[in-house]
Formats: C-alpha cells, sequence, structure tokens
C-alpha cells in the first residue's frame, strides 16, 4: 500500500511542478507586433477565403492556400499547406505569415488556437450563409485594410441579387430538388446556403424542414414532394454528359414525377455553387439557367 | 527450443534492467531523429539560434520547438499508455483479441466528444477542447457502466466483462450514428476525424501532466506484473495461489482504463497499437508480465513516435490521419513478426 501512496504523492508533485512552471501562458511564444499596418504575408485556410483575398486584390500577398484552392486558377500554383480539414501547421508557419486567415468551423479551431498560442495573427471567419459570407468579406477587408474593395465587392453581388429577384416576381417558385448524392439518394434540406441560391434563383427547394441539413430521402417523398425541377452539382472532374446521361438513368424509374416527365434534370458544374465565395452570383445564374431553361441569358 | 522458453521464464532483475534501458535509449534515438523529419526543411543551427525577434521570428526554432517536439512527445505518451494498457487488458481478460478500447473505451469517447459537437460547447480547459474533455468523462463512465455490469454477471466475470463490453460498444456506437445522422454535417467530420486519430502539438503542461499521468499508471500497473502473470494462466490457479484476484483485476482494468483514457483525449482514437505491440514484444521476449509492460510501453512509444512521422510526411502537404498509418504498416509487421516466431504462440491457445 506504501509504494502507491508513494506513487500518488509523486504524481501530485509533478503535476503542481508542472503547474508551476509551465502553465497555459507562463511559456509563451514570440508575440508577434503588426510590423507593416497591413499584413503582407496571408496564409488562406479554406478556397472560398483564397477567393475572397483574390477578390479584394491581395492576390500578390497570399504566401500559401490549402490544397483545394483552385480558383482563381493562379492561387493553385500557390505553396500548399495541406486540405483544409487536416492541414499541415508546419507548412502554415514555413509561409512567414502575419496573418492566416481560418474558417470558424471545429476541424480549424484548434489550428486556430495552436497558431494563435504561438503568437501568429489569425482571423477566423464564420460562412454558413449568404449574410455571413458577406460579413466575412466585410471583417477580412477590414483586416487586410481593404475596406473600399470589400464595400464595392458585397455591394456588387447584392445588386446583382436583387436584379434578379425584381426580374423574377411575379413568377411561380418551381420545386427543386438538389440531390448531393444518388445511391443513396440524399439532398439539399432547408437549413443549408444551397437552399438560400435555390431561393434567391427564384425556386423553391421542394424537400420541407427536415431533422437533417442534407437528409436521406426515399422514393416516397420524392414523389410526394411533386418536384418539378432536379438539379445534381457534378462529381468533380467528371464528364458533365456523362453525368447527365447516368442521372437520366437513375430517374427514369420514377417517370411519373413532373421533373423527369418533363425532362427537367440538370447537371451543373459544382465550382460555383459547391462554396460561398464572391462567385456567389454565378451560382445563382447557373441555377436561375435550370429553373428558366427559356429566358437564358436574360 | 525448451532451453530457450526456460531462459525466458527465468527473468533476472539484470535481463529486465538491460533491456529496458536499451530500449529507452532506442525510443531516445528515435525521438531525436524524426524531430529532424518534417513537411518543413528545418535547420538545426538555424533552430538553435533562439526565438528570434517580435519583428523577425525564427520559423525553424518555432517549427522544431513549437510544433515537431511536443508532437513526438505526445505520440510517445500516446503508444506508451495505449500499449501499456493493451498488454494489461490481454492479461487479465485472458484474450488475445482484447485491446485498450475493448472494454467500451472507443465507444464511449466517441460518444462524448460527439456530445460536446452537438451541444455545441465553447471553452477550453489548458487549452483543451471541451472534444478532449467530454471524450475523457465518456470513456471512464464506459468503462465503469461495463465493469458494473460485467460484477454483477458473476464473481469471475471475464466472459461476462467481454460480453457487457461488446454490447455496451455497440449500443453506444448505434447512439454515435443517431446523433451523427441529426448532427449538422461539418460538426460530424470534426468529430468523425477526431475519432478516426489525430495528433496535434499540445500545450506544454497538458503535455507534461498527461506524461505523469501515463508514468504513474505505467509504474502502478508493473506493481501488479508478478500477481498478473499468475491471472493470466486461470484465476482458479490463481486464487489458490492466495492471490486477491478480483482486486488485482480491478486495479489492472481501472489503471489501464484511466491512462487509455488519458491517451484517447490527447490523440481520439489511434487504433493497432494497443493490440499489436504487446503481442509483438510477447513473440519475441516472452510472455513475463514483469518484462512484457515496461517493454511494451517503450515500444508503443516507439512505433506511433516512427508511425505518426511517417503520417505527417508521407504525402506532404496533405497529412495522413495516424491510425492509417499504424495499421498499414502494424498490420504486415506483425505478420511477419507471427511467422517468424511462431513457435511462441502457445500463449495464444
Amino acid at each position: 500500500m506504501r509504494r502507491w501512496s508513494l506513487l500518488l504523492a509523486s504524481l501530485v508533485v509533478w503535476i503542481i511542478v508542472g503547474y508551476a512552471f509551465l502553465r497555459p501562458g507562463h511559456v509563451g511564444a514570440v508575440v508577434r507586433k503588426p510590423g507593416a499596418p497591413h499584413a503582407t504575408r496571408i496564409v488562406s485556410m479554406a478556397p472560398n477565403l483564397t477567393e475572397i483575398l483574390y477578390a479584394l486584390g491581395l492576390g500578390e500577398n497570399v504566401v500559401a492556400t490549402t490544397s483545394d484552392s483552385d480558383y482563381p486558377p493562379q492561387a493553385a500554383s500557390k505553396p500548399s499547406v495541406g486540405s483544409f480539414w487536416l492541414p499541415d501547421i508546419e507548412a502554415v508557419i514555413g509561409g512567414r505569415p502575419d496573418l492566416i486567415v481560418t474558417l470558424d468551423i471545429p476541424q480549424q479551431r484548434s489550428l486556430t488556437s495552436r497558431l494563435k498560442r504561438m503568437g501568429y495573427p489569425c482571423l477566423a471567419v464564420s460562412i454558413w450563409t449568404v449574410d455571413e459570407l458577406f460579413r466575412a468579406v466585410e471583417t477580412i477587408g477590414q483586416a487586410t485594410e481593404r475596406q473600399a474593395q470589400a464595400q464595392t465587392l458585397v455591394c456588387g453581388i447584392r445588386t446583382d441579387i436583387e436584379r434578379l429577384a425584381r426580374a423574377l416576381t411575379e413568377r411561380d417558385r418551381p420545386r427543386v430538388l438538389w440531390v448531393v448524392q444518388r445511391e443513396p439518394l440524399r439532398v439539399a434540406g432547408r437549413n443549408t446556403f444551397i437552399n438560400e441560391l435555390i431561393e434567391l434563383a427564384g425556386g423553391q427547394n421542394a424537400i420541407g424542414p427536415t431533422l437533417h441539413k442534407y437528409p436521406p430521402v426515399g422514393a416516397e417523398q420524392v414523389i410526394a414532394a411533386n418536384v418539378e425541377v432536379i438539379v445534381e452539382p457534378a462529381m468533380s472532374g467528371g464528364n458533365l454528359a456523362e453525368q447527365h446521361r447516368q442521372a437520366l438513368a437513375y430517374w427514369g424509374r420514377l417517370p411519373h414525377v413532373p421533373a423527369v416527365a418533363h425532362g427537367r434534370i440538370y447537371v451543373i458544374d459544382p465550382d460555383t455553387v459547391s462554396r460561398l465565395s464572391p462567385r456567389l452570383y454565378q451560382g445563382i445564374e447557373s441555377i436561375a439557367a435550370c429553373l428558366w431553361p427559356d429566358d437564358a441569358g436574360g | 527450443m525448451r532451453e530457450d522458453e526456460r531462459v525466458h521464464s527465468l527473468l533476472s532483475p539484470r535481463t529486465l534492467l538491460t533491456r529496458t534501458v536499451a530500449a529507452v535509449a532506442l525510443l531516445v534515438a528515435i525521438m531525436i531523429l524524426c524531430s529532424l523529419v518534417g513537411t518543413q526543411n528545418v535547420s538545426l543551427r538555424a533552430a538553435l539560434a533562439g526565438p528570434g525577434s517580435p519583428t523577425a521570428p525564427n520559423p525553424d526554432y518555432e517549427i522544431l520547438l513549437h510544433v515537431r517536439i511536443p508532437r513526438i512527445i505526445l505520440a510517445a505518451i500516446v503508444g506508451a499508455a495505449l500499449a501499456g494498457a493493451g498488454a494489461v487488458f490481454q492479461a487479465v481478460l485472458r484474450n488475445p483479441l482484447a485491446d485498450p478500447y475493448i472494454l467500451g473505451v472507443s465507444s464511449g469517447a466517441g460518444l462524448g466528444a460527439m456530445l460536446a459537437v452537438v451541444s455545441g460547447v465553447h471553452w477550453t480547459l489548458w487549452g483543451r477542447s471541451p472534444i478532449a474533455v467530454f471524450a475523457f468523462i465518456g470513456a471512464l463512465g464506459t468503462v465503469w457502466l461495463v465493469w458494473t455490469i460485467g460484477r454483477i454477471t458473476g464473481r469471475f466475470h471475464v466472459t461476462g466483462l467481454l460480453l457487457a463490453g461488446v454490447v455496451v460498444n455497440a449500443f453506444f456506437s448505434a447512439i454515435i450514428m443517431f446523433l451523427t445522422s441529426i448532427a449538422r454535417s461539418q460538426d460530424v467530420y470534426a468529430t468523425v476525424f477526431w475519432l478516426m486519430g489525430n495528433m496535434a502539438e499540445e500545450d506544454p503542461f497538458v503535455l507534461w501532466a498527461s506524461a505523469g499521468c501515463v508514468a504513474a499508471g505505467l509504474v502502478g500497473l508493473f506493481f501488479i506484473s508478478a500477481p498478473l502473470n499468475v491471472i493470466s494462466f486461470g484465476q482458479t490457479d490463481a486464487q489458490s495461489m492466495g492471490i486477491h484476484v478480483e482486486r488485482v483485476q480491478f486495479i489492472a482494468l481501472a489503471v489501464s482504463s484511466l491512462i487509455t483514457a488519458v491517451a484517447v483525449s490527447l490523440s481520439g482514437l489511434i487504433g493497432f497499437v494497443g493490440l499489436i505491440v504487446p503481442h509483438a514484444v510477447r513473440l519475441v521476449l516472452g510472455p513475463d508480465h514483469r518484462q512484457l509492460l515496461p517493454l511494451s510501453s517503450v515500444m508503443g512509444a516507439v512505433f506511433l513516435v516512427v508511425a505518426d512521422t511517417i503520417a505527417r510526411r508521407v504525402v506532404a502537404p496533405a497529412q495522413l490521419p495516424v491510425g492509417v498509418i499504424t495499421a498499414m504498416i502494424g498490420g504486415p509487421f506483425f505478420l511477419i513478426l507471427l511467422m517468424r516466431y511462431n513457435r511462441r504462440v502457445y500463449w495464444l491457445s
């Protein structure tokens, strides 16, 4: 029994000693003072953040991006810091950044707090909705002294959206099924940014409120939802025509669904609709082109 | 052959000491070597120049001191905890398939992590996220539940314990699946990746305290390694030799679950270390727990440090979950050992 007490006592002493010398905040890294008035070496931790930085004219200052930052094309040639969900912190530090822009998502919160602990200035933005996108653009604009560009960018997108909304008043809103995955069938629910894009493009989500964000649905629900248009973002890197053929074959099993009966099944380029980025309006347009095929371009 | 086995059964303190010291020396060498490997080229000379000034920080120093070394120490702590606990679980449950997660630690930690994410709590305790804290509580709570159920099933309750562990694991996994399907998908990914095993550098105090807990736990387990030798041959025999079987079992399971929970809360669920490292050490050096425990722990640390170094380097700058490497390298390596030393598989039968 004595040796157990001794063991426990040593553990307690060990922890107390550690707490005295190593407790958080006690051993700090170098705290960086802002050297330049604005950030000159920026690391972007997500593809849509990269797009925002480029749209604000900061492309030159971006020193590293995530491996999936493929737009604008010149962003893809920047050094990579790994994927946005499993980043390589060494590569982030190796870029000698004076600003790291991260997403306020669970996968990046630990990265952000680790970098902050080392004294790196981090800016975490949350981008789940269209409104949050606008706010994020403004926040990033503020942190990088690009307020004017941010204002112009946000106003431009807002104006485009309003113009489209005006053109689409008076029209019936077609019921849209947004297919995320075919087998098993999974679609976009109400509480998603896709839902917002569909509504901004003049449609409505055929699926009502659901427990899941991206609910799995059965044939029964698809029939009951009286779907008028089916939209599938293509698998990345795939051939649109080939995927459209597969989609027709798949949906052929439900010939009485209005969308299938009228041949209103669309496979679209996923590029602009897979992330909330400054190309938001292009995404909305590409959805509108599916909903209103007759006045395409207008 | 007989001679060889006899030598193993008579483990002298001197042999034990020599082997342990050799293993620790190997661990230190591997840790130093691995700290020089990474996605960025870090020059040791540049790193030794110190942290640099606020306007011109020294990235080499930062990467080495704040990223790599803490991460390597973390891998060593987790590897030692899992392999040591695995050896004890295999002995107490007298089951070669036992690993540190078998009594529900994995699903308990998973459920805790999931609840932390779903409930959306946001705070930190010494730099630990709620996920880690909830996972720790979930892991210990589940083992306690399984132990209680096992006790109710009978006095010599190894089978009861195992079955209770399997059922509680399945039940909690079902709850995790349920939460997965209703939670926000992004949160779910975070939890899934967390659970797949993730290594990240930690706060120095967290490393210090965890290292202390794991080391104390391993020393405690070493205290009971002699009775464990007897128990692993059969409870009735142990009983007749005057060993308090249930008390030893309780201490063994409680302490090894505790260090497993510490490991899980540090880095999620890293498979395979707790299963194959004790077996590998047992195959090569014999089944005496006085030797198996310390050597499994040290070799577990070596194994995880190497696996994690490969995981962060092999597809750079992308990072692999370390569990992928432990299974992909550990599996074949273990099978080779199994074939090479199959004459000693008697323990497994």
